[in-house]
């Protein structure tokens, strides 16, 4: 099912993902979050302009310790920890706030 | 993934398990004496207290297959139809059981006083699982991944290049790329790559300091093998073949395992036999080759670390691989108030994340579970950080421990030799 952003409709897989992570816009990230209920703050923007900027740089999705060590990196310790993304991101931080973001779904190692 | 692997069906996955049961399985079967000191050695077991996740009784799929159609006695009540079936639903409730209560980590097949080496029995009946179409779906993406892009978690060769721009930016030395005939041909895990490149600078500096001559190959940097982890020999030989054919093409004589367990069983164990040919190759995990740079007195180190430090030896390396001593001279180069766990090297206990747990997103719950084997040792130690040498064990362990707001650091082995090199001085 696409989801409706300021009027266009894009793509997404099963779990809601952007199917093109170049159809990312500001607003795709309100839709989401108001489907889950949630209020976006500045503190959710942080973090997932940060994702943009990371993915921009590294070409893969965080999993949530390679998410919450570079956040930590990035905003000091206060922030670089999973109760803290958790209190954000309460459907798991990696993988909400890369929905968000436009990104994949976060992989993680064998 | 080959054709094949899209043609799940219960009766390819009891073929695999027909063509899986040896003479040591057979005999592994009927000397078990059901005393369950196999429970007793699990953590997954230990830390939930559930009968189900009783080791043996993980195999029950294997160990009924050999016992209707290897045994007179299974035959024959087969035949009267007394004998219990393999279902699709039956299977349904194993999956759990064989990948998200196990990682592996062969403590079982140590403590088993009748020799049943449970472990291997697990890995053969994996293999009936993913025939069967029973395998978890983290641990069948991963797979995907890794046949498809080399990496179960997707990471191409853009994200080590930028990794090495920023370990060349701060170590001002050059990694070496597709170097033919170098000695040492290193390999990495994904998950070093993105969450560790500590390690890559450690070997950068380490190599440089000991004139090793080294380097990676564009065609093939990844260690890990989600074949052995999942249970399929067709995509571990896929995996291995792609190490051996970059190993060749630079006519290398070495290849380093990275800090990962299984990554060094995979290649270092089974590789040879899930290809079926020799390597005309060494394969030495990176430990191994840093004791040998140890001994050989081209590790020229200076300063101590003074707080209080244990380890965590990883199951794949310790246990399974008898690598033990190395990690402990090692660290005591550059430690004064090292203490080792209580049980540790061949005794160690599982952080609970490897075998594949770490990608089968649904095992978080008994993940964690197994976990508080490890808390409660390293509450018994109190260190104030941990030393390992695995990435998947690290992340677990730190995970972990800030799950249970322990405030102690995890760090690897190998970049806490790097900072203790003595710079511009080569030995």
């Amino acid at each position: 099912m696409p989801i409706e952003v300021n009027g266009k409709s894009l793509e997404v897989d099963e779990e809601g993902y952007l199917a093109n992570i170049n159809d990312w816009e500001p607003g795709v990230a309100d839709v989401m979050s108001k489907e889950d209920d949630l209020t976006l703050t500045d503190e959710h923007w942080d973090i997932i302009n940060y994702l943009r900027e990371y993915y921009e740089e590294y070409q893969i999705a965080p999993a949530v310790r390679v998410l919450t060590k570079a956040v930590g990196k990035k905003f000091g310790k206060d922030k670089g920890n999973s109760k803290y993304l958790y209190g954000l991101f309460p459907y798991g931080p990696a993988k909400q706030a890369c929905r968000y973001a436009g990104l994949p779904k976060p992989t993680g190692c064998v | 993934m080959s054709a094949e692997m899209t043609e799940f069906s219960l009766e390819r996955g009891l073929q695999a398990w027909r063509e899986e049961i040896d003479a040591p399985t057979a005999t592994f079967f009927s000397s078990c004496v059901r005393c369950g000191l196999c429970a007793q050695a699990c953590p997954f077991f230990v830390e939930t207290g559930d009968p189900q996740y009783t080791p043996i009784h993980k195999l029950e799929p294997l160990r009924r297959v050999w016992e209707r159609e290897f045994t007179l006695l299974g035959k024959l009540k087969a035949k009267l139809g007394f004998g219990q079936p393999i279902t699709d639903a039956m299977l349904d409730e194993w999956e759990p059981l064989l990948y998200d209560s196990c990682s592996m980590c062969g403590r079982c097949s140590m403590v088993c006083p009748a020799g049943n080496d449970i472990q291997y029995m697990i890995r053969k009946t994996r293999e009936g699982m993913v025939a069967s179409g029973h395998a978890p779906e983290g641990l069948v993406a991963a797979s995907v991944r890794a046949v498809k892009t080399g990496s179960p978690m997707g990471l191409q060769w853009k994200t080590l290049e930028v990794q090495i721009q920023h370990v060349e930016t701060a170590t001002e030395l050059q990694v070496p790329i597709d170097q033919p005939d170098a000695d040492y041909l290193v390999l990495l895990s994904s998950m070093e790559i993105i969450n560790f490149p500590e390690y890559l600078e450690a070997i950068t500096k380490i190599f440089a300091h000991a004139g090793v001559s080294w380097t990676l190959s564009k065609e093939c940097f990844e260690a890990t093998n989600a074949g052995i982890q999942i249970g399929s020999k067709d995509i571990a030989a896929v995996l291995v073949q792609r190490v051996v054919d970059a190993a060749v093409k630079l006519r290398v004589k070495n290849v380093i395992s990275p800090e990962c367990g299984h990554a060094y069983t995979a290649i270092r164990w089974e590789g040879p036999n899930a290809i079926k040919q020799a390597y005309p190759f060494k394969v030495f995990h990176i430990i191994e080759v840093l004791d040998q740079l140890r001994a050989t007195g081209r590790l020229k180190l200076e300063g101590k670390e003074t707080d209080r430090l244990s380890m965590h030896d990883p199951c794949n390396l310790a246990r399974k691989s008898g690598v033990i001593d190395e990690q402990r001279r090692l660290i005591n180069l550059v430690a004064d108030n090292f203490v080792d766990l209580k049980e540790h090297g061949k005794f160690q206990w599982c952080c609970g994340a490897g075998g594949g747990v770490s990608s089968n997103e649904r095992a978080e719950p008994l993940k964690l579970a197994a976990f508080q084997r490890k808390k409660a040792q390293i509450e018994e130690i109190k260190p104030e950080r941990l030393v390992t040498m695995c990435a998947t064990c690290r992340t677990q362990l730190e995970e972990g421990l800030e799950e249970f707001n322990m405030e102690i650091p995890v760090v690897g082995l190998t970049e806490m030799i790097a900072e203790h090199l003595v710079e511009g001085e080569k030995p």
